[in-house]
């Protein structure tokens, strides 16, 4: 038994080093530090009231998103990444008939209107966050952001970065399914 | 003469202005009434992390997010909330990341001790390898240890 052991003693700094370097190899090349969680998950919107971009004596709020299965969208119009998924967005609103309401954030509401009159209109809703501090109490960091917010009204998902095909199948569209009736 | 008195009133003026210029900091863009509610923000603006920038705190950083999360630090001191419920505020929103020093709590604790851990575990793993039957060991380095 005691020989057993001493052998296996002997593998002890090795078996150290190697799970250290995996740890490193995995944070090195695997690791988002830049991607922080969100908190909000599993916890119910915020309270919250934003004019309405589009119908001036509109007001969005925490009520429009329960009902139904709902994406949230964080945007800009100088945010270049928005640009980048305004098609997904576009698909995702007319082909998978998913609603996505939004915020416009810190931004000229001007400028939104021109762009979404521009380039197509994928929200049910748009409100308008010229402080960026309803965006604040969603904790969002950096545009574009996407939440997916459950029938209830709680948070089940956010999504920094744009969505694009492949973030839809793999991530967006699994989730989403599961709430579908 | 003249000219030379009102060249050197020029240069003076210039000086002092460029002098003064140099005072006129960010200090007066969150005024405050009392020097304590000051001194809160700028201590609270320096334990909260700029969650865009690599290891930078609130005070330090230029980013867009950090100019408001300071002017949301700023008015929730106008607004009489505590320390606690600022960063309770923070972290609720955007994690533990945000706060650049982290809290000692249930999943934060592996992080705090592991150093110690570590050491001690190779302390005990150097003396009983020192110790190991059959192994005369290094009599100088046994009775150091």
């Amino acid at each position: 038994m005691t020989k057993i052991i001493q052998s296996i003693k002997w593998f002890i700094p090795f078996l150290m080093l190697a799970t250290l370097l995996t740890l490193l190899a995995r944070e090195l090349f695997y690791a988002k530090p830049n991607e922080i969680p969100s908190p909000l998950i599993g916890e119910e919107v915020p309270d919250f009231q934003l004019p309405d971009l589009l119908q001036s004596q509109t007001i969005f709020s925490k009520k429009e998103l329960a009902g139904q299965i709902k994406l949230l969208n964080v945007w800009a119009t100088w945010c270049y990444a928005c640009g980048l998924e305004h098609d997904m967005l576009m698909k995702i609103s007319r082909e998978y008939h998913i609603p996505i309401y939004s915020i416009n954030y810190k931004d000229d509401p001007e400028a939104a209107r021109k762009l979404l009159a521009a380039n197509g209109n994928p929200y049910v809703m748009t409100g308008i966050d010229f402080s960026g501090n309803v965006s604040i109490d969603f904790g969002v960091y950096g545009t574009p952001e996407t939440f997916i917010i459950s029938p209830q009204g709680k948070i089940i998902y956010r999504h920094v970065g744009a969505i694009d095909q492949k973030v839809w199948d793999e991530i967006f569209y699994p989730m989403i399914k599961r709430y579908e009736a | 003469m003249l000219f030379y008195r009102a060249t050197q009133l020029l240069f003076a003026l210039i000086f002092s202005g460029l002098i003064a210029a140099s005072f006129a900091q960010s200090e007066d863009l969150y005024p405050f009434t009392s020097k304590a509610a000051a001194e809160r923000f700028a201590t609270l603006t320096q334990e909260v992390r700029c969650v865009v920038c690599q290891n930078q705190s609130l005070a330090d950083s230029n980013a867009p997010l950090a100019l408001d999360l300071r002017n949301k630090i700023y008015h929730m001191i106008l607004d009489n909330q505590s320390d606690q419920a600022i960063k309770d505020y923070l972290v609720a929103r955007y994690g533990q990341f945000i706060l650049l020093q982290p809290r000692l709590n249930k999943e934060t604790a592996l992080l705090w001790f592991f150093p110690l851990i570590g050491l001690l575990a190779a302390f005990i793993f150097v003396r009983r390898t020192l110790k190991l039957p059959g192994t005369k060991g290094n009599p100088t380095l046994l009775k150091i240890m």
